[in-house]
């Protein structure tokens, strides 16, 4: 893992200890199996999908940061 | 028509008689409105119909007409994001949304172009390596356009493409991979490092027309970077270096990714037997 940037680390990497990821979960968004998870304003959201159809990938409501209401939690 | 009393009586009929006869002699009289200043500048207000602008009002947008495009847009932004998931407070690309994503693209036959938009800070050397060889592996043409800002792993990206543009004022820094997160020291670290290095130098090579030594010396240049050794190409600075291919925007991006879409067309169809 190497971050090749030319912004400070520190900046980037500011908070990395105090992430939490306690809320992740598997959801169903649309019909689409997906990992979702709280933002700081409580609401769920996609973080990433777990598909194997690439033409999920190019659905406009399932991109990353979306808010979601899962269809149901497996 | 005698039926009729009078000429109110009948539909459609205006009891009119003109002033004058109508010739080519006589010039109609004009008549100005009352209120109306004749030397004001007349504005005329043309406007969108009552209905799109209570859309407007009601929901803060009007209905765009969905016209499939046969270009798909990739924009990349913020760090990309690879084997670490950053923080939130950094705004990111993640590669494993962006691989199957190029994926679809390879697959889909609605999709017959590519256009690349980078506004990217760098990060993982991993996942940005892995977004460009999924870009110049891709079969369908492919443009890029450097906005704002391609730095450190954006450069490969930037180069993947079978044409790249970048806008004037935008910038590409060039620097050395630098040590971060556990390091040992020792020297095999540093080899590591350098052969993390020469892949990015021997993609971005391979990929443009600037030579590896030209590259290296960018990378390696003293005295421009306030925090770091290397260099920062603004603009025609990165075409100059054969880096990129063309200044330009979204207008000359797009009719060039027209034009390679057209010839793509053209090859694939065959001489008629």
């Amino acid at each position: 893992m190497i971050l090749y940037t030319p912004m400070q680390l520190e900046l980037v990497l500011a908070g990395l200890d105090q992430m939490d990821h306690s809320s992740d979960r598997k959801v169903t968004v649309n019909g689409v199996p997906a990992i979702v998870r709280k933002n700081s304003a409580g609401k769920e959201e996609i973080v990433q999908l777990l598909s194997t159809n690439p033409n999920d990938y190019l659905r406009g409501d399932l991109l990353p940061g979306t808010q979601i209401i899962p269809d149901c939690a497996n | 028509m005698s039926y009729y009393k009078s000429f109110n009586q009948v539909p459609g009929i205006f009891p009119y008689q003109p002033p004058a006869q109508p010739g080519p002699e006589t010039n109609p009289e004009h008549h100005e409105h009352p209120n109306q200043d004749p030397n004001a500048e007349r504005t005329r207000i043309t406007g969108k119909s009552k209905n799109t602008l209570d859309t407007v009002k009601e929901i803060g947008s009007t209905q765009v007409p969905e016209v499939k495009s046969n270009i798909h847009c990739l924009t990349i932004v913020g760090q990309i994001e690879g084997h670490l998931v950053l923080p939130p407070q950094n705004k990111t690309t993640k590669y494993e949304h962006l691989i199957p994503q190029l994926v679809a693209i390879e697959q889909s036959p609605e999709i017959e172009g590519v256009l690349i938009i980078l506004n990217t800070v760098g990060g993982d050397v991993e996942a940005g390596l892995a977004i460009a060889e999924m870009i110049t592996s891709l079969s369908k043409p492919t443009v890029s356009v450097v906005l704002g800002g391609g730095h450190s792993i954006g450069v490969p990206i930037a180069v993947a493409t079978d044409y790249s543009f970048i806008a004037e004022t935008a910038s590409m820094t060039i620097h050395p991979i630098r040590l971060n997160g556990l390091v040992i020291g020792v020297p095999q670290t540093y080899e590591y490092l350098d052969k993390m290095q020469d892949r990015v130098v021997r993609f971005v090579t391979h990929h443009s027309k600037i030579s590896q030594d030209k590259f290296r010396e960018l990378m390696f240049r003293t005295g421009e970077l306030a925090r770091d050794i290397g260099t920062v190409l603004i603009g025609q600075e990165a075409v100059d270096c054969g880096l990129i291919d063309e200044t330009g925007g979204i207008s000359k991006a797009l009719e060039k990714l027209n034009c390679m879409m057209d010839e793509r067309k053209h090859r694939n169809e065959g001489p008629l037997q």
